[in-house]
């Protein structure tokens, strides 16, 4: 069997249960590289060209941590991720990912990569190719590119009912060991989807369409009395060492969290339709979402994190606070997160941030 | 209609012609500096890209000057360059300053068409096919000067005569008011280029491209005249992109640049097989270019954070590997100093002098055999 290695990084977060169930599918075994630490972040600042973002300086060091456990390393393709009349694409790192990677290490084991351009180019296209790297038969292709939409839907579901990836791929995965539901995905699945599978799922069973759920559970059932709400890239959100473990932060000071992807994506679609139109459609996510939160009475903060260096970010950052952003919004901060590793300054604007918005008295 | 536009090397000779001869008034900002990049880069986004601060800057100094419409260019790409015009534009109005918006790109290109509809005397489209050939004319003009400069700068007897008559050049070129007298002006500037004194060197000049994000390319003011310095030091510098090839390239017209562009991409594809929205085929095809026709260096300039440079810079170090040309990376960004790029600069150009006298061959050959 073949050991295929997905680093634990960028796409990880947004599509890993269908990378799994694909690659699974076609006869190769998945290894998830390690959590982000100390070690893996400084290696892959130290392989990696100096002053490009963070998320993928951690991305090259979960690379090398696999390099040396398996046989092919898994790096994906995001060209572009929704299907529209205009251009779209991602950012032109994501595009340029295999590239990179091909062209950084001697030793790696060789790279297979699946490309996801749904505006020239099939996901089945795609499957087909990769099958194809890893001597997998096209027979297979078919039924296993099927079982992973089929659970990427389910994974899209769980996150749009509030969970974080993890806890969301822990319930959509029967493999893992200490998942709670066992194979509890497909289970109301109901009509087919529209829009592409590969973009978040609009949920039909969600009868309050853009209503908030808070997360449950998250902090064994205390519930905060101010809610902040997260606008960022899921890798950095996510990722508890460069995040620094903010969703539990914030929750510790007695918040509660909003996630982006709790958003549904016809709300995001709606609320975009008020902004003059934006090329790339992970970004474009981070404005429809922060729009949302913006007008929104009981999101009592937004917090946008961004990674440092990121440059559709910087764009994208200056739009929401010049073109989103109303005198009547509640409080809106950014922060920018790098390979740094001191908690003290994460620590000190998100308290501040916090004890802002509970002084501010009204919004309690 | 007082119209503004940003810097981009001498792209303001042509851009001033076209919009003048649409009946504008034009105002060119005086060149950027480091006073205006920092004005740029105080109400800028902390970790844009540098030519957004610089332009921004310069808008800034248009706006001073009495400007009331921005032009700029506008797009759907996967660059960031898209965006500059709409969140500048946004970024002024914040500030405080009122003014018209002119996006290429965005608004269609219908809209901007209309706008000179009240400047224009007589016909629109006779107005603009006019304003087109005056746009061009210069553009070629300037484009013919810059590789002459560019040619005789590494043998000038005296440090700086060349551009000294390159200055002196664009500025007949500017100033001259119908075809007619582009095309004298253009003779003109040739002459006097020409008149520059010049003197057999020892050894023929060192080649080296200079190539990566465009902005960075073109633009003196932060690359520190990377091309004029490097002329200097009696190295021949030869850019892979120009203003001219910038201008005309999104309109299609020359076949020259289309076949340029076809070709590039074809050399990049075995290396970035997609897209990436900026200048990073010209970049790779560029680098292959160089070491093929026996180029003794290659100068790669990118500003800061630049993302498809940055993804061109991981792939280049396999192909300095593979065609054995020495790669100098310049990261520009708006602390860079000029005494640091001028001690890189001269650091490469020495090393490179010491290699081609230790296998005198390899260049040797490559020229022949060209």
């Amino acid at each position: 069997m073949v050991k295929v290695g997905i680093p634990r990084a960028l796409s990880y977060y947004r599509h890993f249960p269908f990378w799994k169930t694909l690659l699974e599918g076609l006869g190769a075994e998945v290894i998830v590289s390690r959590q982000t630490g100390r070690r893996l972040l400084e290696e892959g600042t130290m392989h990696c060209v100096d002053d490009i973002c963070v998320p993928v300086k951690l991305y090259y060091g979960h690379v090398l941590d696999l390099k040396d456990s398996v046989d092919r390393v898994f790096v994906s393709r995001m060209v572009s991720v929704e299907k529209r009349d205009c251009d779209t694409y991602t950012c032109p790192k994501l595009i340029g990912l295999p590239d990179m990677i091909k062209n950084s290490f001697d030793d790696l084991p060789p790279i297979v990569d699946f490309v996801v351009d749904v505006q020239n180019r099939s996901l089945k296209k795609s499957a087909g190719r990769l099958a194809a790297q890893l001597g997998a038969p096209r027979s297979s292709v078919r039924k296993s590119l099927a079982a992973a939409l089929e659970v990427e839907r389910s994974y899209q579901r769980e996150l749009l009912r509030g969970l974080d990836p993890e806890s969301a791929m822990k319930v959509v995965l029967p493999a893992t060991d200490n998942g709670n539901g066992a194979g509890s995905g497909p289970a109301g699945q109901q009509g087919e989807a529209t829009g592409h599978p590969l973009r978040r799922l609009e949920s039909r069973d969600n009868r309050f369409p853009g209503r908030l759920s808070f997360p449950s559970g998250a902090a064994e059932g205390k519930r905060g009395n101010i809610n902040i709400a997260l606008v960022g890239h899921e890798y950095l959100i996510h990722d508890p060492f460069i995040s620094h473990n903010l969703p539990a932060r914030l929750e510790r000071l007695g918040a509660n969290v909003i996630l982006m992807t709790q958003v549904a994506p016809e709300v995001i679609e709606r609320e975009l339709k008020r902004y003059p139109d934006i090329s790339w459609s992970y970004e474009k996510e981070l404005l429809g979402a922060a729009s949302h939160f913006l007008g929104r009475e009981e999101v009592d903060g937004v917090m946008m994190v961004m990674g440092f260096a990121c440059g559709p970010d910087s764009i994208i950052s200056e739009i929401i606070i010049r073109e989103v952003r109303r005198e009547d919004s509640p409080p809106f901060t950014t922060l920018v997160l790098d390979e740094h590793t001191g908690v003290a300054g994460v620590n000190t604007r998100v308290e501040a941030f916090v004890d802002l918005i509970r002084r501010s008295g009204s919004r309690t | 209609m007082r119209v503004s536009f940003p810097h981009m090397g001498n792209a303001y000779i042509a851009l001033k012609a076209l919009l003048s001869n649409l009946g504008a008034e034009v105002i060119v900002p005086p060149r950027p500096t480091r006073k205006s990049i920092d004005s740029g880069a105080l109400h800028a986004p902390e970790f844009v890209c540098l030519p957004f601060k610089v332009n921004l800057g310069d808008n800034l100094r248009s706006l001073q000057m009495g400007a009331d419409a921005l032009a700029m260019v506008s797009g759907m790409w996967a660059c960031r360059f898209g965006y500059y015009g709409r969140v500048q534009h946004q970024i002024l109005r914040d500030v405080g300053f009122e003014f018209d918006s002119i996006l290429l790109g965005r608004d269609g290109l219908g809209s901007v068409y209309n706008k000179f509809r009240t400047t224009v005397d007589g016909n629109l489209t006779l107005g603009w096919a006019r304003a087109f050939r005056a746009f061009k004319r210069k553009a070629e003009a300037v484009d013919r000067l810059e590789k002459k400069a560019r040619e005789i700068r590494p043998y000038e007897r005296e440090r700086g005569s060349a551009s000294r008559a390159l200055t002196e050049g664009l500025e007949l070129i500017d100033s001259a008011a119908t075809l007619k007298e582009t095309g004298g002006a253009s003779a003109d500037g040739l002459e006097i280029l020409a008149g520059v004194e010049l003197e057999k060197k020892r050894e023929e000049p060192l080649r080296v491209a200079v190539l990566g994000e465009i902005y960075a390319v073109l633009e003196p003011a932060i690359n520190f005249d990377v091309e004029r310095r490097l002329g200097e030091m009696g190295a021949m510098a030869y850019p892979s992109l120009s203003v001219y090839k910038w201008l005309f390239r999104p309109l299609k017209t020359d076949p020259g640049i289309i076949i340029d562009e076809y070709r590039a991409r074809r050399a990049t594809r075995p290396y970035l097989p997609y897209v990436l929205g900026g200048e990073e085929h010209q970049t790779i095809a560029g680098t292959i270019n160089a070491a093929r026709k026996g180029y003794d260096g290659v100068i790669h300039l990118y500003p800061f954070t630049c993302m498809p440079e940055n993804i061109c810079r991981t792939i280049l170090p396999g192909i300095e590997a593979r065609y054995g040309i020495p790669i100098l990376n310049l990261c520009l960004d708006e602390h860079a100093s000029p005494t640091g790029i001028a001690t890189r600069l001269e650091a490469f150009t020495d090393l490179l002098r010491q290699r081609r006298r230790k296998s005198p061959n390899v260049s040797r050959t490559a020229i022949n055999s060209q």
